[in-house]
């Protein structure tokens, strides 16, 4: 295996291009290795650009590369992200959390990826730059073609950051997740929300659950009918019973039935739902 | 994970001041210095890769080898044509080292290569072209057992590997008087022991010189004469020599046979060394998992909460070949019965060949699967019978003094104060309303006196070096489950030496006595009672040549000899005095440890072992009502295995213990689809992390045995055996449901709680 480390944004498109859209970009390797080593790699753990962790205008601006582990202890993304947090926290094991990243965990387009469950329930977009010079801005639920497959070519172009506006004021998100077992291990269910209330009622609302299809996927209905919900006096039964019947889900011999996994989508997306409403309702007046 | 041993009163203890006593090799191990057989490498070392059926049940029609044996690098290709080898197994004889004719299931070895590379190897082994014509499969065992079903060995028609009926009392009549009855059915799956190190092993055949075999077992003796029954070598020219294992329990008695004896055969077909080892999936679906089990129960309890009867109706799933399978099944199907006093007894068990992954055991050796069914049944019955499930169990314990139903002599037990102890340390009498208790007992035997019954205890030497230390060679071993300082122990104290001037010598069957090796919870109990033979044996021997040297009567005490006359002679002295006078040899002792015959009839009626652990544990857990989550919160182990030995060992032992059955509980299992293992990853087989082991309460009841090394007895396989139930009546007790097939999933509460509708 070749191995050339990458100082900044600008040499690690020049080793790219060097290399003829033949080498893969690192940053964790955490799941790329486990599928045998590639013949050329160029490590992105190094370039400072994809490490950035600010908020401005309104937005916070996160780098490819920050680690689940320093995502999960930053005091700015548990503030303004809580969803983020709360999924890199979960992925893994500390090893894997210390290693791997949030870029890695899109790119990778695993269907119930934590982060990226998180990001896409944020409504995150991610900005990407080619070797041919071009940059795009993507929402990342579109960044999947296939189930573990990303429109990205890591070859010729790399995810330097990830946007997500900054919460208003009665705005939260939140993350829950279920897996057989406490650490190191993928999710029967995962499910993120972001919403956003306006004198007591739900106002805005992105709801996402996976596994489902290849990306993480909305709820839309569930979110229609969330509109205009007062959490407190309308019913979570409801609620749960819309999204479980509303969630495209399977069932599979190695996780779960797909009954108990629609059952997972009504209990998580509450308990999504009601941290996300707490955590808007506390960060009144605040921000 | 919190661990609690509770208190001791160290003063009394005959072990006591040896808290800092550790086996030396604990440090190679921590510092990554300790030598496995993965990391064995020899001079022109070859690699053996196995070619694999990809068919659960078929023909073989032909193979054609001549791809694999053009590419540079491989020196051998062989396939069942160019080896003329017995039929094995440890029991009954089903297996070829490659297949004849036939593959069983999907990873049935049917060809190997050596290579002077494993890439090389691997490459070859897939150029072997193999024509085969599949064959209908069977997976469940009742079904194998209809007169239709695919039949996979001629020697075993209607695929029954093994049966038993057995009858004590009368049993009808019981059921017919009893005042009560509860039955239910319960699974067990297969599950795999995941030892941290697959199975690796190097074999050097040298012509001429003979076969040694370096890798790491539980009983290299019985392998080694396997290898050399299989192979049509002389015994005396076989040798097996270990590394340190990287964990066992149980799974490495005999190891993986068809690993060793294609390693074997390859390297007396190159002249070379050939080293083989598992990959993580290869250990999953050809190692040898413990069988699963289908256990219809049903019991018989007067109104009083005596239990009368009880009724087993029982199927275990051996897979394609069966190792051990017979022996754990016995097992499976007895051992429980002597938990409480039951009166009669009626069982029907059998073994069924399937087309999925062979078998074999795992620690407890099928106990647990039998201990689940009974301790779940008991509380069915407690609430059938409105009583209190501690109250209903402390009625009917096993004593002793007691022969039980099968004739086995109980001549310690402290059954009783372990479930008051247990009861005690969980809180059974002050619980918390939002959590579920669980309780349940097991007891497990020290060593067979039936499985061969020529050979039932154990012999070792112990040496007394020219620096006045001793080494003491056993053919027992030390796997990490502390026999090296449990030894050692027993050594120093019968001579009144520190224990770090006792060496253990084990893992080398050119060096040590033969042995039936670590297996049925023996080490301590009877490998131990050889050694404490074998130290008295040198001690005499120690003062008879000091009272020459000194021309009086000598008595050793702390390590010192002593003269009548108050002459003092060191060990160092004597060592070199018989050195001298014989030229070159060294005092010894040897330690002859053999139980008399046990009574034991063909209904297998008898005492069948030395004597018998007990052990009772208790959990506390909740269950999330909404998923049907469970969280194992609390676990409390108290363990009657005699006088402990070795505190830090012990305390191990029952967490290591505690956290396999609590992975067998709740989250392990083989999960099959058409034959093959779909779960065959350490990410798929989920056994528990450390974030899944509640807090382990660990405790002792010290009642000294009449039969082990200074009232000592077995502690190993026991631990795992009451986790199980524990568990299971937590979860009934939490939720009013049994989930009686195993694991205890979230799913599996979930929907119970649905049909119960709450």
């Amino acid at each position: 295996m070749g191995y050339e480390i990458a100082e900044n944004l600008k040499h690690a498109l020049d080793l790219l291009r060097g290399n003829k859209s033949k080498a893969q970009v690192i940053a964790g390797a955490t799941d790329l290795f486990l599928q045998g080593l590639p013949e050329q790699v160029v490590d992105l753990s190094g370039v400072p650009e994809l490490t950035c962790m600010e908020a401005k205008d309104g937005h916070l601006y996160l780098g490819s590369s920050i680690t689940h582990a320093e995502a999960a202890h930053s005091p700015l993304i548990n503030e303004e992200a809580s969803a983020l947090a709360e999924a890199c926290l979960s992925v893994g094991s500390p090893q894997v959390r210390n290693a791997g990243t949030i870029g890695g965990n899109i790119i990778n387009a695993a269907p119930a990826a934590d982060a990226a469950v998180a990001l896409v329930g944020l409504g995150a977009e991610a900005v990407l730059v080619g070797t041919d010079g071009r940059s795009r801005r993507m929402a990342v639920e579109k960044l999947y073609s296939d189930y573990n497959c990303s429109t990205i070519d890591s070859s010729s172009e790399i995810m330097t950051t990830l946007v997500v506006k900054l919460n208003r004021e009665e705005e939260g998100s939140a993350f829950s997740r279920f897996s057989p077992r406490r650490a190191l291990s993928l999710p029967l269910l995962n499910t993120a929300v972001r919403l956003h209330l306006i004198g007591g009622r739900i106002e805005e609302i992105r709801l996402v659950v996976a596994p489902a299809q290849p990306a993480p996927t909305r709820l839309i209905k569930t979110e229609e009918k969330l509109l205009g919900f007062i959490p407190g006096k309308d019913s979570w039964d409801e609620v749960a019973k819309i999204a479980s019947d509303e969630a495209d889900v399977r069932g599979s011999l190695l996780r779960c039935s797909e009954q108990y996994r629609r059952h997972l989508v009504g209990v998580l997306t509450v308990d999504a739902l009601q941290k996300a409403v707490n955590r808007a309702r506390n960060a009144e007046g605040s921000s | 994970m919190d661990v609690n041993a509770g208190k001791h009163d160290h003063r009394s203890h005959i072990f006591s001041g040896l808290e800092n006593h550790r086996d030396p090799e604990v440090w190679d191990k921590v510092t990554g210095r300790a030598v496995y057989g993965i990391d064995l490498e020899f001079p022109g070392m070859l690699y053996g890769k196995i070619l694999r059926s990809p068919h659960p049940h078929a023909r073989i029609k032909s193979i054609d080898s001549s791809r694999a044996e053009a590419v540079p690098g491989v020196r051998a290709v062989l396939t069942a044509e160019d080896i003329r080898c017995k039929k094995y197994g440890i029991v009954v004889k089903d297996e070829f080292p490659l297949a004849h004719e036939k593959v069983r299931y999907i990873g049935d070895e049917v060809a190997c290569v050596a290579a002077v590379d494993p890439g090389t190897a691997e490459y070859a082994a897939a150029l072997i072209q193999v024509e085969y014509e599949p064959l209908p499969a069977v997976y469940d065992p009742e079904k194998a057992l209809l007169d239709d079903a695919p039949q996979l060995h001629d020697d075993f028609p209607g695929n029954i590997a093994w049966e038993r009926d057995l009858i004590r009392g009368d049993p009808e009549r019981a059921f017919r008087e009893a005042d009560f009855f509860v039955e239910d059915t319960f699974s067990v799956p297969s599950v795999h022991p995941t030892y941290l190190e697959p199975i690796a092993c190097v074999a050097i055949s040298r012509p001429g010189v003979g076969l040694d075999l370096h890798t790491a077992l539980q009983s290299p003796d019985v392998v080694r004469s396997l290898l050399a029954d299989v192979l049509g070598l002389s015994l005396s020219r076989v040798r097996v020599s270990g590394p340190v294992m990287g964990g066992g329990f149980g799974g490495r008695v005999y190891g993986n046979l068809k690993l060793y004896l294609l390693s074997a055969l390859l390297s007396m077909h190159t002249g070379l060394p050939v080293k083989m080892q598992l990959t993580r999936e290869e250990e999953f679906t050809v190692g040898r998992p413990l069988i699963a089990a289908k256990i219809k129960m049903k019991m018989a309890l007067n109104r009083d909460g005596k239990i009368i009867a009880r009724e087993a109706d029982i199927f275990t799933d051996n897979g394609a070949y069966s190792a051990q399978a017979p022996w754990v099944s016995k097992t499976l199907s007895e051992r429980n019965d002597s938990l409480y006093r039951i009166p009669h007894i009626k069982t029907k068990a059998r073994l069924v060949y399937t087309n999925k992954v062979p078998t074999a055991q795992y620690r407890a050796y099928g106990n647990q699967a039998a201990n689940f069914a009974c301790e779940s049944l008991l509380d069915q019955a407690a609430q059938k019978i409105g009583i209190d499930p501690l109250e209903l169990r402390l009625k009917n314990c096993t004593q002793s003094g007691d022969t039980t139903v099968h004739g086995l002599q109980i001549k310690s037990c402290a059954l009783e104060d372990c479930l008051e102890r247990a009861a005690k340390e969980i809180g059974w009498f002050e619980k918390n309303k939002d959590r579920g208790y669980g309780i349940s007992a097991g007891i497990h035997a020290n060593g067979s006196l039936v499985a061969n019954k020529d050979f039932r205890g154990a012999s070792a030497r112990a040496v007394l070096e020219l620096d006045g230390q001793v080494t003491v060679y056993t053919g027992e071993q030390d796997y990490g489950q502390g026999a090296h300082t449990a030894f050692a122990r027993i050594a120093a104290n019968v001579l009144g030496l520190e224990p770090e001037k006792v060496s253990i010598q084990s893992r080398d069957t050119l060096l040590t006595p033969y042995s039936q090796g670590a297996l049925a919870m023996r080490q301590t109990t009877v490998g131990g009672r050889a050694i404490q033979l074998a130290a008295e044996e040198l001690k005499r021997a120690i003062e008879q040549k000091a009272s020459e040297i000194t021309g009086e009567k000598n008595e050793m005490d702390a390590g010192q000899l002593m003269s009548t006359a108050g002459v003092t002679t060191g060990l160092e002295e004597v060592a070199h005095y018989y050195h001298h006078e014989t030229s070159g040899l060294t005092l010894y002792g040897e330690g002859k440890f053999v139980p008399p015959p046990a009574a034991y009839d063909q209904s297998s009626y008898g005492n069948i072992s030395l004597t018998y652990s007990f052990a009772a544990h208790a959990a506390e857990v909740s269950v999330d009502q909404n998923t049907g989550a469970l969280i194992v919160h609390r676990s409390v182990a108290v363990h009657d295995s005699g006088r402990i030995v070795n505190y830090i060992a012990a305390r191990g032992q029952v967490c290591g213990g505690v956290t396999q059955g609590l992975g067998m509980s709740c989250h392990e299992s083989y999960i099959f689809e058409n034959g093959r293992v779909v779960n065959a990853s350490l990410a798929d087989y989920r056994i528990p992390t450390s974030l899944d082991v509640p807090e382990i309460d660990c405790h002792f009841i010290e009642k000294a045995d009449p039969e082990g090394p200074f009232g000592a007895k077995g502690l190993g396989e026991i631990v795992m055996v009451p986790v199980l139930g524990a568990v299971a009546n937590a979860v009934f007790d939490a939720t009013g449901i049994q989930v009686t097939n195993l694991p205890i999933t979230a799913e599996k509460i979930y929907q119970a709680l649905s049909r119960e509708g709450c």
